[in-house]
């Protein structure tokens, strides 16, 4: 039936329009060049470590540990949405169709990390093994047929089983992954086979109980709004999702910041604010995230003006996006109607950032200890902190109706 | 004595007005039920009293003042209860009723003094530190009624209050509204459920298409009608009819 076709190839014209549209802002954020800073430092870092890498050095254990775990992740992308269950109901049998293309789907657009990784690895080959130029490739070879099998299996899997469990069957398949890229790397071909038929005959397994259930859509759908949740968090962190809903924690052991609130009515955003901040995943763990990256290059890199500039570059981009995260917001809250001024949204805002700033201060300033002028990143953020908030556009300025 | 006074007033979203000329008045101690079919403007007008929205043309007094003379004035002397609830998925319940607290600058024994007992009125008691993504809707709409309720303005707000809540929740609500009316305040009540408005509003305002069709007690709205022994669902009735030949 040709309709499923053009189903799937809306739903997918669709998908990739959306992706498209925010990724755009994500390579055009500051943030992007921060981690094209990183990717340059670590690569200068891997290239003069190969120089001095010992040939004892366990390079296909440990490249097959990382593809294979990651070639073991292999959630199918299907785009089916919750209407799905109702209106695609009558289409049981004809579905097959549907999964054939959102599987190839899910093959493309996963096997790139493996492969990626895989080739990243290819000078730490040549430096500590013996291997040659076509054995090297045939591992990539190896890898694009255990990705199709993961890709097979875990779809199978979680149809078979509603997705219950589906980390023992993650674990199967990533022990098989590993061991067939290990054995193919030390040139063991005949057992890599033996592994690849195991992965297989599982399928294989799957598939016979497959045949026998109806469409577990209500686990699809969930799977699938998931995925694009994770998606729109992720694109959040470089611009504005709307209508996306952070997820919420309760974070009680932080509960004692709020004894800095006072009861009082000058402070009622402050209150507010403060709890908005802790417990939102999205705001918090955007500052832990950029905080733990400023620590760790200022802990590792002992170029001193290299991390002055990192410093500088992540306190900015905390502040920015915290301060556009926590004042503009399209949705209507009660606080636009309590009788307090309209100002203290935006100073209590600063107050909470100024807190959180000096904390990424003092613990950048713990991390750069021993290098020379080892107080001058944390100068760096806390004025960073203040500029940036009183020199950027105020986004709440535009939300009010009135 | 008037406490709100709406005169002339049209407004909406766009250029395109929703709300056409609207004259209206509530006294002090009156409960007004603001009635009307899907899109006849009753949440437009609300969030016109309210202030999310300005009006084009008119004016909005509450007691005696506009939005704009005394903003926070204005604001302290009324609370909102929204159609759908408005909460923050990042407070618990208790932290709800101690922001409004702080908000509408309730002191901290008063705070415990009137939630207690709406907590209990309302069967919330062992919720307190519940976030609201654990609340069921009816739970939600409790939520934000003791909210409004602990402020104890001058001017209760209230859109299409029983839609979600249990029967238990609605004659809780009701009985609140009944006693804070009793010591003086006013409500404006929006509602599809006519039934209830005819039994507890002193007065009716009808709107249709965003005027004011018709207004007054149940009395003067059936002479105006001339249907003697209707009840409000049958005037309801009648007015969309009658619109219809037109």
């Amino acid at each position: 039936m040709n309709s499923l076709y053009e189903v799937w190839s809306t739903r997918f014209n669709h998908y990739i329009n959306e992706v498209q549209k925010y990724m755009r802002y994500v390579f055009t954020g500051h943030l992007a060049l921060v981690l094209v800073f990183i990717v340059g430092a670590v690569g200068y870092q891997y290239s003069e470590w190969l120089k001095v890498a010992p040939n004892t050095f366990p390079a296909e254990w440990i490249i097959s540990l990382v593809v294979g775990v990651i070639l073991a992740i292999s959630r199918p992308v299907t785009l089916l949405r919750e209407p799905d269950q109702v209106y695609l109901l009558p289409l049981e049998s004809k579905m097959s169709l549907y999964f054939k293309k959102a599987l190839n789907y899910t093959f493309w657009s996963q096997v790139g990390l493996a492969v990626v990784i895989y080739i990243v690895a290819i000078p730490l080959l040549k430096a500590v093994t013996e291997l040659s130029t076509t054995e090297i490739w045939l591992g990539v070879l190896f890898i694009a047929i255990l990705k199709y099998l993961n890709v097979q299996i875990e779809f199978n899997y979680r149809y078979g089983n509603r997705g219950e469990n589906v980390i023992i069957d993650r674990i199967t398949r990533a022990l098989l992954s590993i061991l067939t890229i290990q054995t193919a790397l030390t040139i063991n071909y005949t057992l890599a086979i033996i592994f690849v038929v195991l992965l297989i005959v599982y399928n294989t397994s799957l598939k016979k109980k497959v045949n026998k259930q109806p469409i577990p859509y209500e686990h699809f759908v969930k799977l699938e709004q998931n995925r694009m949740m994770a998606f729109y968090r992720f694109a959040n962190y470089f611009t504005d999702v709307p209508h996306l809903k952070g997820s919420i924690k309760h974070r009680s052991w932080l509960n004692f910041v709020y004894n800095i609130v006072p009861f009082s009515k000058k402070s009622t955003q402050s209150y507010l604010v403060y709890r908005t901040f802790i417990r939102t995943d999205d705001h918090f763990y955007l500052w832990v995230r950029l905080t733990v990256i400023s620590g760790v290059i200022a802990f590792i890199v002992n170029i001193p003006i290299v991390t002055w500039i990192v410093a500088g570059a992540l306190a900015f981009a905390t502040t920015l996006q915290l301060k556009y995260a926590l004042l503009s917001s399209k949705d209507f809250r009660m606080d636009r109607l309590y009788p307090v001024k309209e100002s203290q949204r935006k100073e209590a805002v600063q107050k909470v950032l100024r807190l959180f700033m000096v904390v990424q201060a003092i613990i950048v300033l713990f991390c750069s200890i021993g290098q020379p002028l080892f107080f001058v990143p944390a100068i760096i953020i806390l004025l960073l902190n203040e500029i940036t908030f009183r020199v950027s556009k105020d986004p709440s300025k535009h939300d009010y109706s009135y | 004595m008037t406490l709100l006074q709406l005169s002339d007033v049209t407004g909406g979203y766009t250029r395109k007005p929703v709300i056409k000329g609207l004259n209206f008045s509530i006294g002090k101690g009156e409960l007004v039920g603001l009635i009307g079919l899907n899109g006849a403007g009753k949440s437009t007008t609300i969030k016109h009293i309210i202030g999310t929205l300005l009006p084009q043309k008119g004016e909005i007094r509450l007691n005696g003042i506009t939005l704009s003379e005394d903003i926070d004035q204005y604001r302290s002397s009324f609370s909102y209860i929204p159609e759908t609830p408005v909460l923050y998925d990042e407070l618990t319940l208790k932290e709800h009723l101690e922001l409004t607290a702080m908000a509408y600058g309730i002191d901290e024994s008063t705070l415990k003094l009137r939630s207690e007992e709406l907590l209990k009125e309302f069967r919330m008691e062992k919720r307190l530190n519940w976030f609201p993504s654990h609340f069921s809707k009816g739970m939600r709409q409790k939520v934000m009624i003791m909210c409004a309720f602990l402020v104890n303005p001058k001017l209760y707000i209230i859109d299409e209050p029983f839609v979600g809540l249990d029967p238990l929740g609605i004659q809780s609500l009701l009985d609140q509204m009944d006693e804070k009316k009793k010591a003086g305040a006013s409500i404006l009540m929006s509602t599809h459920i006519l039934s209830t408005a005819e039994k507890h509003c002193d007065r009716i305002i009808l709107l249709h298409e965003g005027r004011v069709r018709a207004q007054g007690t149940m009395d003067d709205l059936r002479r105006s009608f001339n249907m003697p022994t209707a009840t409000l669902d049958d005037l309801y009735i009648a007015m969309t009819k009658e619109q219809d030949h037109e």
